[in-house]
């Protein structure tokens, strides 16, 4: 499945390439496919929103990246990742090491457990410049003094000598942000970085990362359940299911033409303020399929309103709807002709 | 005089933060302060606000899992601090909730039977035989397999557990049902059809729901009417379209414009409020929300607003004009 790239710009280098990557878990249970063969890539400066539901396989994803799986049943069993034409797969460990917050930065959704309740916010972002950049104790103080100012914390010369247990969420999660952007990485993910948190802090958050990323031109890789923050936030969109990216394509392609019957309900189903009051939502029937009996053909098969016969009997390739949009489905001609009348 | 179902009169609770080596109670954290609201039968009332403003801690109070300090429950006129035994009994099945987790909300030693066999247990309705064909209509009512009463909670998906928080809460024909971000923790596929479920079972039984919940989207979807909370008080009530296009509330405001709206072209006029919540253990002087507020005016600062009403459906407490 190689010849599938993901929504892949003209541009031939890019940032980030995933190609056809597996990843298994070994469990009591025999072995658990979680992630089964999908590409993507990330340009440059460009934001990609990763979409899908819980234990669909995005966090897992953005784990294989940066390597951090849980050990030792986490395993990438198929294809590989690049970053800036390097194999991250079979990088050495410490090489590896040196990728992670330098080039790399990562952002959590629980800020409250992501940082070491034990040590200062100031040791913390310290750590990373010290470490890929060389820097002295009291210049990485300064630094990152600097650092806190500008994701936002007020009074940041104070703020270095507290503790986590001292800020409030939004303050943790701008300090997350912080260490991940310390040593101005090329690429962010950002794992349901606002989920924990409250909405009018969201809004405070999501421009953060937004002006972040314009004055550093910096890649990010936004991963959330959360179709309102995916519109406003990204230029490109995988939709994950089960395992599986069902569709890629720009924001427009998915919003105004989403072609997988997947991704048409999860847009239907998602209540709106301009929708009126009290109606009726539609929705997907039925539920996600568990990870121990994924079926070998078109995972959507047993909840899809469009199914054909041929759908239970074989998974659809990628097809391209357009230069930008790509879709995993028999009948989606037939289904986005429906749509549109 | 017609009662409404439920009224909501100055409500106030708060709870004591101890200190020191001796554990005083040297600050109160007040959760809730003088709130008033009603609600009529088979009506929706959606409360919103972020966290920590203490709209749980109300639905709390509601069911009678807190005592208010202050302030009166009334439930079809009838002060439910000053019920009888009986009335009381009664009281507890005509209310019920629903919480957010329902697999920390249900007993995971138990059969889904076991589960819904208890209502009728405590409340002595019926014998066995009748208890076991109500459950079968309940199962049958929110969507479940008829076979789901021999199985555990685990074995549920978290949609499917929500549904076994509903059965149970729908079993002994409650009037009121307090749902504490009963949608929150499910997923958006999953979210939409739990809602579409409550608004079936309000249609058919005729039940009046409390609507908790952060999501305003949601709640301007579910209510009929909504209610904001801002720091242990209700600053603004309307009806939900009132809620959504003609809020008076710069509170409110921010918090329609914080929303992300899923349509990308869609351009927000970005109203981004700075700053956190503050402590409820000390809160603002005068307006409570005059730290972050955007219009914020001198007075704001030492005059709190009072409540202003704008049609019979539409009240706020704000200075501005």
């Amino acid at each position: 499945m190689t010849d599938h790239d993901f929504g892949q710009s003209p541009v031939t280098s890019a940032l980030l390439e995933v190609d056809d990557l597996s990843i298994s878990f070994d469990t009591d249970e025999g072995t658990l496919d979680a992630i089964n063969n999908i590409s993507f890539s990330i340009q440059a400066g460009e934001t990609v929103g990763l979409v899908g539901e819980s234990g669909c396989g995005k966090s897992v994803t953005a784990h294989s990246i940066m390597r951090v799986l849980p050990q030792p049943m986490g395993r990438i069993s198929h294809g590989s990742v690049r970053f800036n034409g390097i194999n991250l797969r079979t990088l050495a460990l410490p090489d590896m090491e040196n990728i992670r917050g330098s080039d790399i930065g990562m952002v959590f959704q629980e800020p409250m457990t992501a940082l070491n309740p034990v040590q200062t916010i100031g040791k913390q972002i310290s750590e990373s410049l010290i470490l890929h950049l060389n820097l002295s104790i009291p210049e990485a103080l300064q630094a990152s003094i600097d650092i806190l100012k500008r994701v936002g914390v007020p009074s940041p010369e104070l703020r270095v000598s507290e503790y986590p247990h001292q800020l409030s969420g939004g303050m943790l999660q701008r300090v997350v942000i912080a260490i991940a952007l310390a040593c101005k990485p090329s690429l962010l993910i950002a794992d349901e970085p606002t989920t924990a948190l409250d909405v009018t802090i969201q809004a405070q958050i999501l421009n953060l990362i937004r002006d972040l990323q314009n004055d550093m031109k910096m890649a990010v890789l936004l991963i959330t359940h959360d179709l309102g923050i995916i519109a406003e936030t990204c230029d490109r969109i995988l939709v994950m299911y089960a395992g599986r990216i069902v569709e890629s394509g720009s924001v427009t392609d998915i919003f105004d033409s989403p072609a997988h019957p997947y991704t048409q309900g999860l847009l239907n189903s998602i209540p709106r303020l301009v929708t009126p009051s009290k109606s009726r939502l539609p929705v997907i029937k039925g539920q996600v399929p568990n990870i121990r009996d994924y079926p070998t053909t078109c995972r959507f098969d047993n909840r899809c309103p469009h199914r054909q016969a041929k759908c239970s009997k074989l998974t659809p390739e990628l097809e391209k709807v357009s230069e930008s949009h790509q879709v995993s489905c028999f009948g989606w001609q037939g289904i986005q002709k429906e749509r549109n009348i | 005089m017609a009662f409404p179902l439920l009224e909501v009169r100055n409500l106030t609770k708060s709870f004591p933060v101890k200190e020191g080596l001796l554990m005083r109670a040297k600050h109160f954290n007040q959760a809730v302060n003088d709130v008033s609201f009603f609600i009529d039968p088979g009506e929706t009332l959606g409360l919103v606000g972020e966290s920590g403003c203490g709209k749980s801690t109300l639905g709390r109070c509601l069911v009678q899992l807190y005592q208010p300090d202050h302030g009166q429950v009334l439930f079809k006129g009838m002060d439910i601090n000053s019920l009888s035994r009986t009335e009381r009994k009664q009281y507890r099945q005509s209310v019920q909730m629903i919480f957010q987790d329902p697999l920390e909300s249900l007993n995971s030693r138990h059969t889904i039977e076991e589960i819904l066999i208890e209502p009728f247990a405590i409340h002595n309705t019926g014998d066995r035989k009748w208890r076991l064909k109500k459950i079968q209509t309940l199962l049958e009512l929110v969507g479940l397999p008829s076979n789901s009463g021999s199985r555990y909670p685990f074995e549920f998906s978290g949609g499917q557990r929500q549904r076994i928080g509903i059965a149970r809460a729908i079993a002994l024909g409650p009037e009121l049902i307090v749902c504490d971000e009963a949608v929150s923790a499910l997923d958006v596929s999953i979210q939409s059809q739990i809602i579409n479920l409550l608004l079936d079972l309000q249609a058919e039984l005729n039940i009046a729901y409390l609507f908790i919940s952060h999501d305003l989207a949601v709640v301007k979807h579910f209510s009929d009417r909504v209610a904001v909370m801002y720091l242990g008080e209700i600053v603004e009530t309307a009806d939900s379209e009132t809620i959504y296009k003609n809020q008076k509330h710069p509170y409110t405001n921010s918090l329609i414009d914080s929303i992300p709206v899923p349509d990308p072209h869609h351009k927000a006029k970005r109203h981004i409020l700075q700053g956190d919540m503050p402590s409820a253990i000390n809160p603002p002087t005068g307006c409570h929300f005059h730290t972050r507020c955007p219009k914020v005016m001198p007075r704001c600062k030492v005059d709190k607003p009072k409540l202003r009403v704008e049609t019979s459906s539409h009240s706020f407490s704000c200075h501005l004009d």
